[in-house]
């Protein structure tokens, strides 16, 4: 039963090879040789699949613009709370 | 020299040259002398107003809650094809899967990120409470407790003294009257404050002032109502400006509305329409192409992007587009062609690198290959993108054949980012591999509970299962891995096995 490509196939077959006079004759002349007799066998392997490679998107000037400024502004809150933190410490 | 000039001028000049903090400070100094001092009122205004501004036609950013408890949507069951919720009912043109990475959403990945493309609908609120991984932060649970009112909050608090305008105070009636203070002051109020009703109490009074002749109040009252979730009052206002005065912005936010209101179609016939108006612009075809990405109509969404570069042959999200989906169609030299366009153009960030590293390793291109990886993890700004350039470092690593350099790889990716799913999932065929058949167990899970939109973690959890004799387990996973990618052979292979199986039982 032939599979979908990707597997495994290899072909078994028995066929008589002939006899030395006939070698000469083969090496002059190479023949393809396509069996039609004989089994074919399948062997079947599901392999694991990897995901596949990411290509990262570039971002547009306004979602950069939009990251930018709400790490200003992150950053500017997390300051004030650090002077507000200090502050009661200076106090004590 | 500076001191000698004229404030006011000096003031103007820092406008221009786009310093506006400079400016700010400035007209404050100059406030504090003249409190009444109108042009410096302004310009103060109009600097605030810069320093803050975001192109409105680009921002799209939706709450959770409007998007579970969205009513808008004309039809709740869409024939296929006229829906932006469910990409996968048109397949025409669509990549598989196998190929092509999906996101959250179930859309392919895009070449390029807008703020709106983050946004896409989850299907439940489970997947919606899902930080997506290319935004930082979390999605909001409202689009008012979103990232614009943070943004004005945090505008507030850099001033020490309190808010420049204090806007409970205006008398907008008397506002309203002078038309270019009240311009200015829209703006103001709509982008530095995000205070949207009294912009729109704002720009009733003044359209009523201007006796609706005027078509900028209208598209500016449209944007208002958008930003209030009335989609039907905005298209009204935006279909009346345009009936005065076609101009390309406002066909831009009429489709914005159309699109809120998943009407693809529609959007695309007035995308068309425009293009009567205003052949060849750029920004109407690339609306064009936008919709036709988003409705996973690849080829189409391509064949727009390259009439967008005959008009404009810099535009970075066309040729970004383009390359991407070459490379994901099996042409990384077709791609590698278009990336290298963009490094001549002056684009220089880590994803740019990060994507001519993997062109360059698939075009077998291997002299260029590590130096832009190398490049893009030095410009890496944060964790995530670290990550990302990692995992794709561990696909040279595997394609070289070199296991244990991918292995590092992928493990370097986690470090940087610990939810990495794609990561997970390459190191449990690692493992496997090995024969650590437990460990690759584990990872997998990991990776099916951080992304269970893709397909690859529930099918080799299955086919791990099924070897061990778990087919129970293997079976579960298995159909998990059929509703992530209903065409995959292998699947459907392993689930008609497992099925034999239990008939046998």
């Amino acid at each position: 039963m032939p599979k979908a490509a990707g597997k495994r196939i290899r072909r078994t077959f028995r066929k008589k090879l002939s006899n030395n006079s006939d070698m000469a004759e083969m090496k002059s002349m190479f023949r393809e040789v396509l069996p039609k007799q004989g089994q074919l066998s399948v062997e079947d392997i599901t392999t694991m699949v990897l995901c596949k490679p990411k290509l990262l998107p570039l971002k547009s000037l306004t979602l950069e613009k939009l990251e930018k400024m709400q790490q200003a502004a992150q950053d500017t809150i997390r300051q004030q709370e650090m002077a507000e933190k200090e502050q009661p410490q200076i106090s004590h | 020299m500076g001191s000698e000039m004229e404030p006011l001028l000096l003031a103007w000049s820092y406008f221009r040259r786009r310093k506006f903090q400079l400016c700010a400070d400035l007209c404050t100094q100059m406030l504090e002398k003249s409190p009444y001092d109108q042009a410096a009122w302004i310009l103060k205004a109009r600097a605030l107003t810069e320093m803050v501004y975001v192109d409105e036609i680009d921002i799209d950013q939706e709450g959770i809650a409007e998007m579970i408890l969205d009513e808008n949507a004309i039809a709740q069951v869409p024939r296929p094809g006229t829906s932006l919720k469910l990409p996968g009912t048109n397949q025409t043109g669509g990549p598989s899967p196998a190929v092509r990475p999906i996101t959250q959403a179930g859309r392919p990945i895009t070449g390029f990120l807008r703020p709106s493309t983050q946004s896409g609908r989850p299907g439940t609120m489970e997947q919606a409470i899902r930080t997506p991984r290319t935004a930082y932060t979390a999605r909001p649970i409202t689009s008012s407790s979103g990232r614009f009112v943070r943004l004005g909050t945090a505008s507030m608090l850099t001033s020490p003294d309190g808010p420049f305008i204090n806007l409970s105070r205006l008398n907008l009636t008397k506002y309203a009257q002078k038309p270019k203070l009240a311009k200015a002051l829209f703006e103001y109020i709509f982008h530095h404050e995000n205070d949207v009703k009294t912009a729109l109490d704002l720009a009733a009074l003044s359209t009523e002032h201007s006796q609706y002749k005027d078509w900028w109040w209208k598209v500016q009252i449209g944007k208002c109502y958008y930003r209030l979730g009335m989609y039907r009052e905005a298209e009204k206002q935006f279909k009346s400006a345009l009936k005065q005065q076609e101009m390309v912005d406002t066909f831009l936010y009429l489709a914005k509305v159309y699109i809120s209101l998943d009407q693809p179609v529609t959007a695309l016939n007035l995308f068309k329409q425009g293009l009567d108006k205003f052949p060849g612009e750029v920004a109407l075809l690339c609306g064009i192409a936008r919709i036709y990405e988003e409705m996973n109509n690849i080829s189409s969404a391509t064949e727009y992007y390259k009439e967008v570069l005959k008009q404009d042959n810099t535009h970075v999200e066309a040729i970004a587009c383009i390359g991407s989906n070459h490379f994901y169609s099996d042409q990384p030299e077709v791609a590698l062609r278009f990336y290298r366009r963009l490094l001549q153009m002056g684009v220089y960030n880590c994803q740019l690198f990060n994507n001519l590293g993997l062109c360059c390793f698939y075009a077998q291109q291997y002299d260029m290959t590590l130096t832009s990886f190398e490049r893009a993890l030095s410009l890496a700004e944060n964790e995530e993108e670290v990550a990302d350039v990692w995992y794709n470092l561990g696909h040279v690593a595997v394609g070289i054949g070199d296991t244990n350099l991918a292995h590092q790889c992928f493990r370097l990716a986690l470090v940087n980012n610990n939810n990495h799913a794609e990561a997970y999932n390459n190191l449990a065929v690692l493992e496997m591999r090995k024969g650590h058949v437990e460990q690759a167990r584990a990872l997998l899970q990991t990776a099916s509970s951080l992304a269970p939109h893709m397909y690859e973690p529930h099918f080799n959890f299955a086919t791990v299962s099924d070897k061990m004799g778990d087919l129970q387990r293997s079976y579960i996973a298995a159909q998990k891995s059929e509703a992530a990618f209903p065409d995959h052979v292998d699947t459907q292979h392993l689930i008609k096995q497992l099925k034999q199986h239990f008939a046998m039982l």
